[in-house]
């Protein structure tokens, strides 16, 4: 035949792609994993920051050795750092002790500035010294006996080994954690059921062509199949445009909150595989938007004969 | 009683078949049909009396609202969705409407019933630029069917039923809107199939179609059927309940 070398475009029997419910559903998959990816770091930063916590709660304890009172301020200060210094050395003896670490002026002085500003000089104030106590991993330690035991060695010293305010901070970072879990089952459920009505949206605007394509002989699978196959292209494209927003939010926030001094919020760095599983989102919300729009044209062509 | 009968080689068995739609009438009440396997049946009656139903039932887009539908033997009451599927495969339809998908091209059209069933796309081509240049429409082939004439529309409505050899070839007025030398080389078409085997059922209203080719008629009125024998030049005979 003269038409055998012709080339033939072959045109898609579903016009998803000028479908107007394509857009809304892109821009819904885009919000979706913006959300679902900053929700998702925070939550994952809250786990490090937790892992940490925890570890300091069983790896460390922090001695205050209460300052002297008395008339001549050298003196007192003098005797103050004697007393730390017995308590170093005290504690520097124990063998679930690995490290022992008096804070110097200039660390005390960081440590009030957020409270007295700058520009203190810590000699002028009754000020406890603060001993910073790393315990051995694994170790055990008797907190009443050790209490005990550096009363008798110095009777201005005592010891906060965190876990009562730590606890407290936990339990709120949980808290957080869960809220944050909350939301993205929210986000997961809405978006599904997002895909699901603008599926059956599209459905109704393709039933003539879902209908001839049955009386072809086309079982649900092959409409399903078409439907899977552009929604989860969407989805990816959607998701793509999702996680280039929220890459520099994360970084916005994460900068935001290394700005705040102190330590605590400085904790929350992501992973590797925090990273990965951020980076993995678009694929994941392609996955879950093809199987979504997959099971809805087999469900709501199930209704037809 | 022409073609009715319970043998075993009825492509299509209906028993006490009723059709109606919502809460209305019955359209069509105890319609009692055997098609033979390899036969050739004209439907006729009046507009409204129920060929476009009784068709719809025979392509498995319908199910009778009582009573029994059987189609290569399987009760389609009792057939799951992909099988029905599977059944419409066998089945090649002529739309009174077309039923073409405009954005498709006459290719494209065509090509949906070989598709669907997966064919190799070198075999689809083969095939669908045959039966395009057998209906003169080769020079058409990239054209969207939304720029068809209805007479370039309703052929390739008939090339698409006929592409995939269909063991039963429904067509709901053929030839109504092709010009007069098409409409013989047409039915040569549907009599060429019916030859190999394929069952027709051809709803007409043509007076002409009927007695130029002399093959027993389905003739629905008062929502029954009434079977008769081959028309002649003379008129009709052997008229069968």
């Amino acid at each position: 035949m003269s038409n055998q070398k012709t080339f033939i475009s072959r045109h898609e029997e579903l016009p998803l792609k000028g479908d107007s419910t394509s857009l809304f559903l892109q821009i819904m998959i885009s919000i979706a994993v913006f959300l679902f990816a900053v929700t998702l770091s925070g939550v994952l930063s809250i786990n490090t920051m937790l892992q940490n916590w925890n570890e300091s709660i069983l790896g460390s304890l922090t001695v205050q050795i209460m300052p002297v009172n008395h008339v001549n301020r050298d003196k007192a200060m003098a005797e103050t750092l004697a007393h730390q210094e017995k308590a170093v050395e005290f504690l520097g003896s124990l063998p679930e002790i690995e490290k022992v670490t008096p804070l110097n002026d200039g660390q005390l002085e960081k440590l009030i500035q957020p409270w007295l500003g700058d520009g203190i000089n810590i000699t002028d104030l009754p000020m406890p010294r603060i001993i910073d106590v790393k315990i051995k991993r694994g170790a055990e330690v008797d907190f009443v006996k050790l209490a005990a035991q550096l009363a008798q060695v110095t009777p201005m010293a005592s010891i906060d080994n965190h876990k009562l305010w730590l606890n407290k901070l936990i339990k709120f970072a949980d808290g957080l954690k869960m809220l944050a879990m909350c939301i993205l089952a929210l986000v997961i459920m809405i978006t599904s059921g997002a895909i699901f009505y603008t599926t059956q949206t599209s459905l109704g605007l393709h039933g003539y062509t879902i209908g001839i394509l049955h009386l072809m002989g086309a079982k649900d699978t092959y409409v399903a199949q078409q439907y899977a196959k552009r929604t989860a292209i969407l989805a990816l494209e959607g998701g793509l445009i999702g996680l280039a927003i929220a890459i520099p939010t994360i970084f916005g926030i994460a900068s935001l909150a290394q700005q705040i001094e102190g330590g605590i919020i400085s904790e929350a760095k992501l992973s590797f595989e925090a990273w990965g599983v951020i980076l993995s989102l678009p694929l994941l919300a392609s996955f879950i938007a093809m199987t979504t729009a997959y099971y809805t044209v087999k469900k709501t062509l199930q209704k037809m004969m | 009683m022409l073609n009715v009968d319970n043998s075993q080689n009825s492509i299509i068995e209906m028993q006490n078949v009723g059709i109606r739609y919502g809460q209305g009438p019955e359209i069509l009440s105890d319609i009692k049909l055997s098609l033979k396997k390899g036969s050739f049946h004209f439907l006729t009656g009046k507009s409204g009396a129920g060929k476009t139903s009784l068709l719809s039932m025979m392509y498995l887009a319908q199910k009778p609202s009582r009573g029994i539908v059987s189609v290569f033997g399987k009760n389609v009451n009792f057939t799951n969705r992909d099988s029905l599927a599977m059944l419409r495969r066998k089945i090649g339809v002529v739309f009174q409407d077309f039923r073409l998908i405009d954005h498709l091209s006459a290719f494209d059209n065509v090509a949906l019933p070989l598709r669907v069933c997966g064919m190799d796309e070198r075999e689809v081509r083969k095939r669908v630029l045959e039966i395009l240049q057998w209906v003169e429409l080769d020079k058409h082939i990239q054209a969207a069917a939304s720029t068809l004439s209805g007479g370039e529309k309703q052929r390739i409505a008939i090339a698409r039923a006929v592409i995939n050899r269909p063991d039963l070839l429904l067509a709901d007025e053929p030839t109504g809107n092709v010009d007069n030398d098409i409409a013989p080389k047409l039915m040569k078409l549907f009599v060429e199939l019916n030859k190999l085997g394929t069952t027709v059922v051809i709803a007409t209203h043509s007076e002409k179609l009927i007695t130029d080719f002399a093959f027993p008629r389905l003739h629905l009125q008062n929502r029954g059927l009434k079977i008769f024998g081959p028309c002649d030049a003379s008129g009709m005979r052997g008229c069968h309940v």
